[in-house]
C-alpha cells in the first residue's frame, strides 16, 4: 500500500501506540509454546530416569543405605591338655572413621576434633580418609588410633552425634597369659594384610579383619573363627545404624586342646635355657611315641606373641625381625641340621634288617680308618672315630657310638682293593632314611615346616656336579656330610623305634571342641609309614639304645626314675677352626620307659656337645616327666 | 476509583486454586523432608518449617486478596520508589547478609530470614512494566531497549556479587520475555544475543572458582561422588529411585536417610520425585501448567500494555524459577539456588509469589470494570 508522505509518520506513530492484537497473540502464542517446550523436556528427563533407568537408581539408593555388617563370632579359645587356658579374648576400644560417611563440609572439623581427642595428628587422619576414599570400599572403616583408654572411648563415644562418619569400634584382641612360652605352638592373631584380604575377600573377611598369622591361629584359623553370620543394616547419611533388616548369627566358633602339657612345657623352657649357653638357639620336643602327640615343643629364644597380636608393637617386631637368632622362627621344625651319631639309630637297624650286620658283627676301631683315594691311590683319607674304642659288637658300637663301627656298616671296608666288609651303601641308607620320614615334612599341625635333606648319589650328581665319593656314604652314615633334618623329624625316627615301627604324623591339637566342651573331633593318630624293618631289628637296636644311656655315651641322659634309651650327637658344622677343632651342635634324642616306651624327647643345642650339654636336658625332662608320674600313682592310690 | 465496585467472585479461582495446590503439595514435601530433624509437626509451633510455610502461604493469601483490590495502576506511581528501595536492600545484603554455602543471600529479621533477590524478581518485573508501557511509541528506539537493560542489569550484578548465578538467569529472562512481548526492535535483540554467545567464553572465564566447579560437576557428578558431586548424584538417584508411582509419603530412604540435603528447600523436588514418583511430578507439572496458562490468561485479557507486561513477567518469572529447579534436581542444570515457586521451603519466596498472584487479579479484575466502564461513561 503506497500511503502519501506526509501522512506516513502518522500512521506509524498511530500504529505504534496501539499494536495490533494480532501480534500480542503470537508472541503469548510464543510464550505457551514455550511453557510446553520447558515442561516437556522436563518430563522426558523424568521419563528416562524414573521409568527407563529406574532400576539402575533404584540399585544405587539400595547401595546407599543398605550395608553387610559381619557379625563374626568370638573368636575360638585354646587350652592345654589339662585345661589350663592360653588365650583370651580382650575387648578394646579403636577409634575409626567410615570415610564415606563424612560430608565434605565437615570433614576439617570432624579431623580436627578426632585429632584432638585421639591425639594422632590431623594429617595423619586426613590422609587416612582420603586413602579410604579412594579405595574400592569407602565404607569400610579406617582405625584411626587403636586401643582406646577407657576415657577417650567414652569421651569420643558422647562426641559422636557431633561428629558424622566416625565410630568407636568395639574390637576383640587375643591374649596369651603364657606368652613366649607358648608362642611358637600358638603364633598370634593379626590384622588382616593386603595379599590375604585379596585371596580371603571371598570367604567373607573384611578389610580391618583380623585372622591367625602362624601357629595354631593359623592352622586352625577356619575352627576359631566360626562361620561369621552377618547383618544387613539400614545406615542413614553419616553411617549411624538405624534398623536391622534381616540377619543371619554366626555359627559359634570351635575351641581346641592342644595335646601340649604347659607345666611341662614349662619345666623344659626351663632347662633348656639353663642349659643353653652361648647357643644362638636351643629346641626340646617331647612327644607321645604311639600318638604323636607333642606335649611340648621350646624353640629358643621365643618372642612374646602378645608383641605381635594387632595393635602390632612396631619396635618390638622390628627387633625380633632382625635378631640373628630368629626368635620368630620355630627351630623346632623350620630349622634344618646335621644330626650326628644319633642318625646311627637310621643306620644300625637298616643294616640289621639288611643282612649287613648281626648282633655279633665285631669290628674293630683303632681310631680311624684309611681310604685311598680312588682318582689318585697315592693319597690317603683318613676317616677318624672319637677314640680308638677297640673291638666292639652291634650294641657295644651303638652305645659307645663308635663311628668307624658305622663307616663299616654304612660303606663297607676294602684293604688293598679288597672288599673285606660289605656295607649298606648310599642308596640303601637313603631309602632307609626316606622310611623314617626324613627329607619330607612330618606333616605337623604347624606352619612353615622344613623338609630337611637326604643326600644319594643322584642328588649330588645333580645339585653339586660332582660323583658321589665312598668318604660320603662314610659322612652319610655317621649323620654328617649332606644329610640335614629337623629336630622333630629326628624326635620320630626315635618314636618309630621305639613304637616298634610307626612313622608318626606329630600333632598339637589334641580335640576340637563346641563352646560347652563337647567333642567334636579328636585328632586321630595318624601313621606317616610304617617301617619295613622287623621288630625282631627295632627290639635290638633299643636294646643298644638302652645300652647307650647305660654304660655308653648317652648316660648323661640318664634318669633316676626310670630307664631310658637314648643316643647322643655331636655334630661338626660351619668352618674348621685354626687349631683344627670344629663347632658342634649338640644333640640328644631317647625314649622312656624302655620296657614300655611313652615318650621320646629331642634336644638340640646349636652350640655344643651330646653327652655333656644335651644329655642332661633330656635327663632332667625325663626326670621331671616320670617323678610327676610316680607322684599322681602315689596320690592316686588308696 | 471506587475499590466497592471490584467483587471478589470476579477473582480467577482456577489462578489461586492452582496456586494454594502446588503449596499443599509443597506442605506434605517439607513435613515429610523434615520428619527427621522436627518430627511431626504440632500447632503454633513456628520453629517447624511445615507450620511455617502454612503460616507464610496464609499470610500471602491474604496479601493476595488485598492487593487484588487495590488497583494495580497505582504500583505504577510506587515503581520507582520500590526499585530504589530493592537495589538499597541488595546492596546491603551484601554488606551485612549472612553466608550460608559461600554466599551472602540472606538478611535476619527478628528471626525471619529475608531474601531480598526474591522481592527484587517482582519489583523488576513492575518496574519494567512501568517503564516499557510508558514508552509503547519509542519501545523499538535504541535508547529504551538499553534503558530497560540498564533496569534489570543493576540487580542482575547485584545479585551477581552475592553470588547467586540462578537469581541473575531469572532477571536477564525476565527483562529478556518483557521487551520481547513490549514489542522491542528484533534487530537490537538480535545484536544483543549475538554480543552474548560471543562473549560466553570470556564469561566463563570470568565466573568464579565455585562456578566454574559446579559446571565441571555438573558434567560428571561421579568425579566426586562422596564430596562436591554428593548432592547432585544423590537427588538424581531419589528421584530415579521414585519410579513410577514413588515410593510413598515418608517412605522414601534416600529423603528419610538424609542422603538428600536441603530437602526442603532447594532439592524439595528430588523428596517429591522419590516419594511421590513420575505420577507425583506430572500432577505438580499439570498445576504449574495450568497457574501458567491462566497467568497468560491475564496477560490477553488486560485492557493496557503495563497490566500485560506484569502478568507477561510474572508468567516468565514462575516458569523459569520453576525450570530452573527442576532442572537442576534432575541433572539437566548445573546447580544452582533457586526455589521451586510454591512448593520449596521459605518466606520471601511464597510471600512474593503470592504478591504477584495479587497484582494478577488485580489486573484481571480491572479488565473487567474497565470494559464495563468504557461502554457506560464514555
Amino acid at each position: 500500500m503506497q500511503l502519501p508522505s506526509g501522512n506516513r509518520r502518522r500512521w506509524r506513530a498511530r500504529s505504534r501506540k496501539q499494536p495490533p492484537e494480532e501480534i500480542f497473540q503470537q508472541r503469548f502464542l510464543l510464550l505457551k509454546a514455550l511453557i510446553v517446550l520447558l515442561f516437556g523436556v522436563l518430563a522426558l528427563q523424568l521419563w528416562r530416569m524414573q521409568v527407563i533407568e529406574h532400576d539402575a537408581y533404584q540399585a544405587r539408593a539400595e547401595f546407599n543405605r543398605l550395608r553387610i555388617v559381619p557379625d563374626l563370632a568370638a573368636r575360638g579359645l585354646i587350652y592345654d591338655r589339662n585345661g589350663q587356658q592360653l588365650v583370651y579374648n580382650v575387648p578394646i576400644f579403636s577409634a575409626a572413621v567410615i570415610p564415606a560417611d563424612v560430608p565434605d563440609e565437615q570433614l576439617a572439623i570432624v579431623v580436627a576434633e578426632l585429632s584432638r581427642i585421639t591425639g594422632v595428628s590431623a594429617q595423619e587422619i586426613d590422609e587416612g580418609i582420603s586413602a579410604g576414599r579412594e579405595s574400592n570400599n569407602p565404607f569400610s572403616p579406617v582405625v584411626v588410633k587403636p586401643n582406646l583408654d577407657e576415657e577417650t572411648a567414652f569421651l569420643l563415644r558422647e562426641r559422636l552425634p557431633e561428629l558424622p562418619g566416625v565410630q568407636v569400634l568395639v574390637e576383640s584382641i587375643r591374649y596369651y597369659p603364657s606368652g613366649a612360652l607358648t608362642s611358637s605352638l600358638l603364633g598370634y592373631v593379626g590384622r588382616i594384610d593386603s595379599d590375604e584380604y585379596a585371596t580371603l575377600q571371598g570367604d567373607g573377611y573384611q578389610l580391618n579383619d583380623r585372622l591367625g598369622k602362624t601357629g595354631v591361629e593359623l592352622i586352625y584359623e577356619s575352627m576359631l573363627r566360626g562361620t561369621p553370620g552377618y547383618r544387613q543394616v539400614e545406615f542413614n547419611v553419616v553411617g549411624r545404624e538405624i534398623r536391622t533388616i534381616r540377619s543371619a548369627p554366626p555359627r559359634p566358633a570351635s575351641n581346641l586342646v592342644l595335646a601340649l602339657d604347659l607345666n611341662l612345657q614349662r619345666r623344659v623352657e626351663a632347662i633348656l635355657q639353663e642349659a643353653m649357653g652361648d647357643s644362638l638357639n636351643a629346641v626340646a620336643v617331647v612327644m607321645d611315641v604311639h600318638t604323636g602327640e607333642v606335649l611340648a615343643m621350646v624353640s629358643l629364644p621365643g618372642y612374646d606373641n602378645n608383641f605381635l597380636t594387632d595393635p602390632v608393637d612396631a619396635e618390638a617386631y622390628s627387633r625380633l625381625l632382625n635378631d640373628p637368632a630368629k626368635p620368630l622362627v620355630n627351630h623346632a621344625i623350620a630349622e634344618i641340621y646335621p644330626p650326628g651319631s644319633t642318625f646311627k639309630e637310621v643306620t644300625g637297624t637298616a643294616a640289621l634288617q639288611e643282612g649287613v650286620a648281626t648282633t655279633s658283627t665285631r669290628i674293630t676301631s683303632r681310631g680311624y680308618i684309611t681310604v685311598p683315594s680312588e682318582y689318585n691311590p697315592g693319597q690317603v683319607y683318613i676317616y677318624r672315630d672319637w677314640a680308638a674304642l677297640g673291638t666292639l659288637d652291634f650294641y657295644g658300637g651303638l652305645a659307645r657310638s663308635s663311628d668307624v663301627y658305622y663307616y663299616y656298616l654304612s660303606g663297607g671296608y676294602f684293604q688293598n682293593g679288597q672288599q673285606v666288609f660289605r656295607g649298606l651303601g648310599a642308596k640303601r641308607l637313603a631309602a632307609y632314611a626316606r622310611e623314617y620320614g626324613l627329607g619330607v615334612p612330618t606333616g605337623i599341625d604347624l606352619p612353615g615346616e622344613a623338609a630337611g635333606l637326604v643326600p644319594d648319589p643322584a642328588w649330588k650328581e645333580e645339585t653339586i656336579h660332582e660323583p658321589w665319593t665312598l668318604g660320603d656314604t662314610y659322612n652319610f652314615g655317621i649323620g654328617q656330610g649332606y644329610l640335614a633334618l629337623t629336630p622333630l623329624q629326628l624326635l620320630r625316627v626315635t618314636a618309630a623305634v621305639a613304637n616298634g615301627g610307626d612313622v608318626l604324623v606329630p600333632h598339637v591339637v589334641r580335640e576340637i571342641v563346641d563352646e560347652d566342651g563337647n567333642i567334636i573331633q579328636r585328632v586321630e593318630p595318624g601313621v606317616a609309614n610304617r617301617l619295613s624293618i622287623s621288630d625282631r631289628n627295632l627290639a635290638i637296636m633299643r636294646e643298644a639304645l638302652r645300652q647307650a644311656a647305660d654304660y655308653g655315651t648317652a648316660q648323661s641322659g640318664a634318669s633316676a626314675f626310670v630307664t631310658i634309651a637314648g643316643k647322643t650327637g655331636t655334630a661338626q658344622f660351619g668352618q674348621v677352626l685354626p687349631n683344627g677343632d670344629q663347632e658342634t651342635h649338640g644333640w640328644y634324642t631317647g625314649f622312656a620307659p624302655f620296657a614300655n616306651p611313652q615318650i621320646a624327647v629331642v634336644v638340640f643345642l646349636e652350640k655344643g656337645k651330646g653327652g655333656g650339654d644335651a644329655g642332661p636336658v633330656a635327663s632332667q625332662i625325663f626326670d621331671y616327666y616320670f617323678w610327676r608320674q610316680l607322684l599322681a600313682e602315689v596320690d592316686g592310690s588308696p | 476509583m471506587n475499590i466497592r465496585t471490584v467483587r471478589l467472585r470476579d477473582l480467577d479461582p482456577i489462578l489461586l486454586l492452582a496456586a494454594l495446590g502446588l503449596v499443599a503439595i509443597g506442605t506434605l514435601l517439607i513435613y515429610s523432608g523434615s520428619l527427621n530433624r522436627f518430627g511431626p509437626p504440632t500447632a503454633f509451633d513456628f520453629s517447624h518449617p511445615v507450620v511455617r510455610q502454612a503460616t507464610f502461604a496464609a499470610v500471602g493469601l491474604v496479601l493476595a486478596l488485598l492487593i487484588a483490590r487495590l488497583d494495580y495502576r497505582s504500583l505504577g506511581f510506587l515503581s520507582a520508589s520500590l526499585y530504589v528501595t530493592s537495589i538499597a536492600a541488595l546492596v546491603f545484603v551484601l554488606v551485612v547478609g549472612e553466608e550460608t554455602y559461600g554466599s551472602r543471600r540472606w538478611i535476619l529479621v527478628g528471626d525471619t530470614p529475608v531474601q531480598p533477590s526474591e522481592i527484587a524478581k517482582l519489583v523488576v518485573i513492575i518496574i519494567l512494566a512501568k517503564y516499557l508501557a510508558d514508552r509503547q511509541e519509542t519501545i523499538g528506539t535504541l535508547r529504551v531497549f538499553l534503558t530497560s537493560l540498564a533496569l534489570a542489569a543493576l540487580p542482575t550484578a547485584l545479585v551477581l556479587a552475592e553470588p547467586d548465578l540462578g537469581s541473575a538467569v531469572i532477571f536477564a529472562a525476565i527483562w529478556l520475555g518483557m521487551v520481547t512481548v513490549a514489542g522491542a526492535n528484533w534487530r537490537h535483540l538480535l545484536g544483543l544475543l549475538t554480543t552474548a554467545v560471543a562473549s560466553t567464553p570470556f564469561a566463563f572465564v570470568a565466573l568464579q572458582g565455585y562456578q566454574r566447579e559446579r559446571i565441571a560437576l555438573w558434567l560428571d557428578p561421579e568425579s566426586d561422588p562422596l564430596g562436591a558431586g554428593f548432592n547432585i548424584l544423590q537427588a538424581k538417584i531419589s528421584i530415579g529411585a521414585g519410579g513410577i508411582f514413588g515410593t510413598g509419603l515418608t517412605e522414601g530412604t534416600q529423603t528419610q536417610l538424609d542422603y538428600l540435603r536441603t530437602e526442603t528447600t532447594d532439592y524439595v523436588f528430588s523428596v517429591l520425585g522419590e516419594e511421590l514418583g513420575f505420577i507425583g511430578a506430572m500432577v505438580l507439572f499439570a498445576l504449574f501448567i495450568v497457574l501458567l496458562w491462566r497467568g497468560l490468561r491475564v496477560a490477553e485479557l488486560s485492557s493496557d500494555l503495563f497490566g500485560r507486561l506484569l502478568a507477561t513477567g510474572m508468567v516468565i518469572f514462575i516458569l523459569l524459577q520453576t525450570f530452573i529447579n527442576v532442572g537442576v534436581n534432575i541433572g539437566l542444570l548445573p546447580v544452582t539456588g533457586i526455589p521451586l515457586p510454591f512448593v520449596s521451603q521459605g518466606g520471601s519466596s511464597l510471600i512474593t509469589l503470592f504478591i504477584g498472584l495479587g497484582i494478577l487479579q488485580s489486573v484481571l479484575l480491572r479488565h473487567r470494570r474497565l470494559s464495563f466502564r468504557t461502554f457506560y461513561e464514555p
